[in-house]
């Protein structure tokens, strides 16, 4: 061996040493020490009913754009996604580059709560949240962003209303072809899975079932994740990452009994949405009635809402000024970390701001 | 990142690791999605849920002798309460509005104005 080679592997033993020292100091500490605090921006709720929740933040700017920004959470989720901490929080991001932000974000829906609907996410807290906002900034038009079934939550909001002042809709993630959701599809099974069984006994959908449905997506993932973990247990960033991410993939929420089992039948079993049947409040829900500007994100890498189940939206949505983008990244590195702060954030901000005016 | 030999062990381990995981995944996601697997553990939930009903019932039977109250009774009142809280708050908002008596915890904040443009894009 030559004396450059064994350089090298004293090098790189030195550097495993030192890092096997800090793992087992640093290792202490994760232990002992609180995750980082998230979603922490300033903000004033203006609504909340039950599980429903509307949040206004605080401008960062002196003078924002016109059309106010309201980014609708999925219901399995907490909406801190979009702001973990600063300098790695999509509202901060918008909020610095000028917009005005409101939130919908969800609660744990009570045992009384059993009895929502998916009509009753789309059809009264949606416009709830729209007139609060529309109060509050004195603006008629307003623009819409959704995160994964936030983004359906959204559609079939739109579809319902093409003559409301939608100013864009924006979707990230949005399935609209859940025939092509192979996991689920296979777990939500007819034959095997009785949902009104379910949902009559427990009421609500448990968070746990679905924190299992979810973590079985990619069933050697949990393993690899925390051998990664105690590998990297030296790097600070890598620790903090990894604690915001996990805390916020456990932090999952039960759905309204009612509202899981629209899901599981209209959606899952009968494909309503993409077939062109589904209805709400007695009206056909018409993706082909938006006309605002739409741009619609998916994720290369993404298991939970794969191309095929999101890809087909774009071609469904009527309007003319249309985009639909396809980037690096997973389902949820896509809208958070620092996949989303080099792609997606100033791809949505470039967009969103030649269009709020 | 550090700079790795060809002889590296770690850096040997982080990449059977990687290959490990994307296997698992493969191989554990054709299991789970088998006809088999779903009907395997829809059985177990809905022995699950059997098993819970049974208990539900009996623990009503319990309390029911005991002169207590049920859960969901509980889960009545609480609603109750949720309801009655809403309307309040509902008639507080309400009263702050009109009643000049009745003054804002904060003062409110100054609005920014809602003017901005989209920057400029550098001529390219």
């Amino acid at each position: 061996m030559s004396d450059g080679a064994s350089t090298g592997i004293l090098d790189q033993a030195r550097v495993e040493f030192d890092r096997a020292l800090k793992r087992n100091i640093k290792g202490l500490g994760y232990f002992t020490s609180s995750a980082p605090v998230l979603g922490a921006s300033p903000k004033d709720r203006l609504l909340q009913r039950g599980t429903m929740n509307l949040y206004h933040y605080r401008p960062m700017s002196d003078e924002v754009y016109r059309v106010p920004l309201l980014l609708i959470m999925a219901t399995t989720n907490r909406g801190y996604i979009f702001d973990m901490v600063p300098e790695q929080s999509l509202v901060e991001y918008l909020l610095k580059a000028g917009f005005d932000v409101f939130m919908l974000d969800w609660d744990a829906p009570r045992a009384d709560e059993k009895h929502l609907g998916i009509d009753d996410y789309v059809l009264d807290f949606l416009p709830s949240c729209i007139e609060r906002v529309k109060q509050e900034t004195g603006e008629d038009d307003f623009t819409i962003v959704g995160y994964c079934f936030g983004g359906v939550l959204s559609a079939l909001w739109a579809g319902l209303h093409p003559d409301a002042p939608l100013k864009n809709l924006v979707c990230f993630t949005t399935p609209v072809n859940f025939s092509e959701m192979e996991m689920f599809q296979a777990w939500s099974d007819r034959r095997f899975f009785d949902v009104d069984r379910l949902v009559d006994s427990f009421g609500n959908c448990p968070a746990d079932y679905l924190y299992t449905a979810f973590d079985m997506l990619r069933p050697g993932a949990r393993i690899a994740g925390n051998i990664r973990l105690m590998d990297n247990m030296w790097n600070d960033e890598f620790v903090k990452s990894f604690r915001m991410f996990d805390r916020w993939a456990a932090d999952m929420l039960p759905l309204a009994g009612e509202y899981f089992r629209e899901t599981t039948k209209k959606l899952m079993w009968n494909n309503e949405l993409y077939n062109g049947t589904m209805e709400l409040g007695g009206r056909r829900v018409d993706l082909g009635a938006i006309t605002a500007p739409f741009l619609h994100v998916t994720a290369i890498h993404d298991h939970i809402v794969p191309s095929a189940a999101s890809a087909p939206l774009i071609e469904m949505i009527g309007s003319t000024d249309k985009e639909a983008v396809a980037m690096k990244g997973g389902h949820v590195s896509l809208v958070a970390g620092g996949n989303a702060i080099k792609r997606l954030w100033p791809k949505l901000t470039d967009w969103l701001s030649e269009r709020s005016t | 990142m550090a700079g790795t030999t060809p002889t590296d062990p770690a850096s040997l381990f982080r990449e059977m690791l990687g290959q490990w995981e994307n296997m698992a995944n493969e191989f554990g996601a054709n299991v789970l999605k088998s006809g088999e697997f779903t009907r395997v553990m829809h059985g177990a939930n809905a022995a699950n849920i059997k098993f819970k009903e049974a208990r539900t019932d009996m623990m009503e039977k319990a309390l029911d002798a005991a002169n207590m109250p049920s859960k969901s009774e509980i889960a009545d009142i609480s609603a109750r309460l949720h309801r009655i809280e809403a309307t309040v708050e509902r008639i507080e908002s309400m009263l702050s509005g009109q009643v000049g008596g009745i003054t804002p915890s904060e003062p409110p904040r100054p609005k920014p104005k809602r003017t901005r443009t989209p920057p400029a894009k550098a001529a390219g």
